[in-house]
């Protein structure tokens, strides 16, 4: 396997994986959007709306704000030594206390853990004169299985790197380069080139206009089977390197998981043929 | 369970026996329910 990298951020990421079968990127992909943990507000105890927002409407919202997660620090609460009933290890507290006339926002909330605060202002409720929200929300560790809150990887996706090869016969018409809409395709020298073959989004449009590719092929758009261009972005909660090698090591805890379930189905397959 | 009059804000208290919703006070229709003194626990989603 090789891995090369395109463009790395803090948010988003794209790289190239080569090597691997299209099962071992979508498991890449799938870990994560659904597998690697982040926090968010799980639920809310209000003690005043007087706002135009149901309660339930106002706590949906805070729900969905993405929180910067320390993941060293906080553990998912099935796997917390208190057993889910909330505790510094296992919840966070954020309280928020606002009166209208005004817009209140994401970052208005304050945290009982400094380390933990949203990653981006949200606009959450919009309040007139004498509108008043008071409120404790909890949030908790959860992954993207059991709710879209918990899901730090947004907009992850994968395409095959695509491969264009143009032949000989080519008469450099200019007719695949006017269709072409990422410009990957040039003129130079008379000559049909490819500039940036990996920009190629796979449309054909360049196969299809081309009128000699009816009778050779003279532009074909292909893939390389193989390698894929992996695209992954975050919510903001945790660093995308982060998200990336969280995943990787997720499908690792997995595949050794299942690795040894296997095993002992083996043994226990052979103590049955000794038995009998 | 309590309300307030919208027009006249005063607090009402619904008779159930009398077959129709109105203001003791000024007469209004109109009536809205109180929020209740308590913490309320939403799930949020």
């Amino acid at each position: 396997m090789k891995v090369e990298i395109i463009e790395l951020g803090d948010r988003a990421a794209k790289f190239v994986l080569s090597g691997v079968a299209p099962a071992f990127v979508n498991s890449i992909r799938r870990a994560m959007l659904a597998e690697v943990p982040t926090l968010a507000i799980d639920y809310v105890n209000i003690y005043d709306n007087t706002s135009v927002l149901f309660d339930e409407q106002l706590a949906l919202r805070l729900g969905l704000i993405p929180l910067i997660t320390d993941l060293d620090s906080y553990v998912l609460p099935s796997e917390c030594s208190c057993g889910g009933e909330g505790c510094s290890q296992c919840q966070v507290s954020l309280t928020l206390s606002a009166e209208g006339p005004k817009t209140v926002y994401s970052t208005e909330l304050v945290s009982a853990d400094p380390s933990v605060m949203p990653a981006e202002v949200v606009p959450l409720i919009k309040l007139s004169e004498r509108h008043r929200i008071s409120l404790e929300a909890i949030a908790r560790l959860g992954t993207g299985h059991d709710h879209a809150k918990w899901q730090a990887g947004i907009a992850c996706g994968y395409k095959n790197v695509p491969k264009i090869t143009i032949s000989d016969e080519c008469d450099a018409c200019g007719m695949c380069v006017d269709a072409c809409p990422r410009g990957v395709l040039v003129i130079a020298d008379d000559v049909v080139k490819v500039v940036d073959e990996r920009a190629c989004s796979l449309c054909r449009l360049c196969e299809g206009v081309c009128e000699l590719n009816k009778i050779y092929d003279v532009i074909k758009v292909g893939t390389h089977p193989d390698s894929f261009i992996v695209t992954a972005e975050t919510d903001g909660s945790i660093p995308i390197r982060e998200l990336i090698t969280r995943s990787a090591e997720n499908i690792s805890d997995r595949a050794e998981a299942l690795d040894g379930y296997l095993s002992v189905i083996d043994m226990e397959m052979e103590m049955d043929h000794h038995a009998t | 369970m309590g309300y307030r009059c919208v027009r006249c804000k005063q607090p009402v208290e619904i008779d159930y026996e009398y077959r129709g919703i109105r203001c003791p006070y000024c007469g209004h229709r109109i009536l809205l329910k109180e929020r209740p003194v308590k913490i309320k626990r939403v799930c949020a989603e």
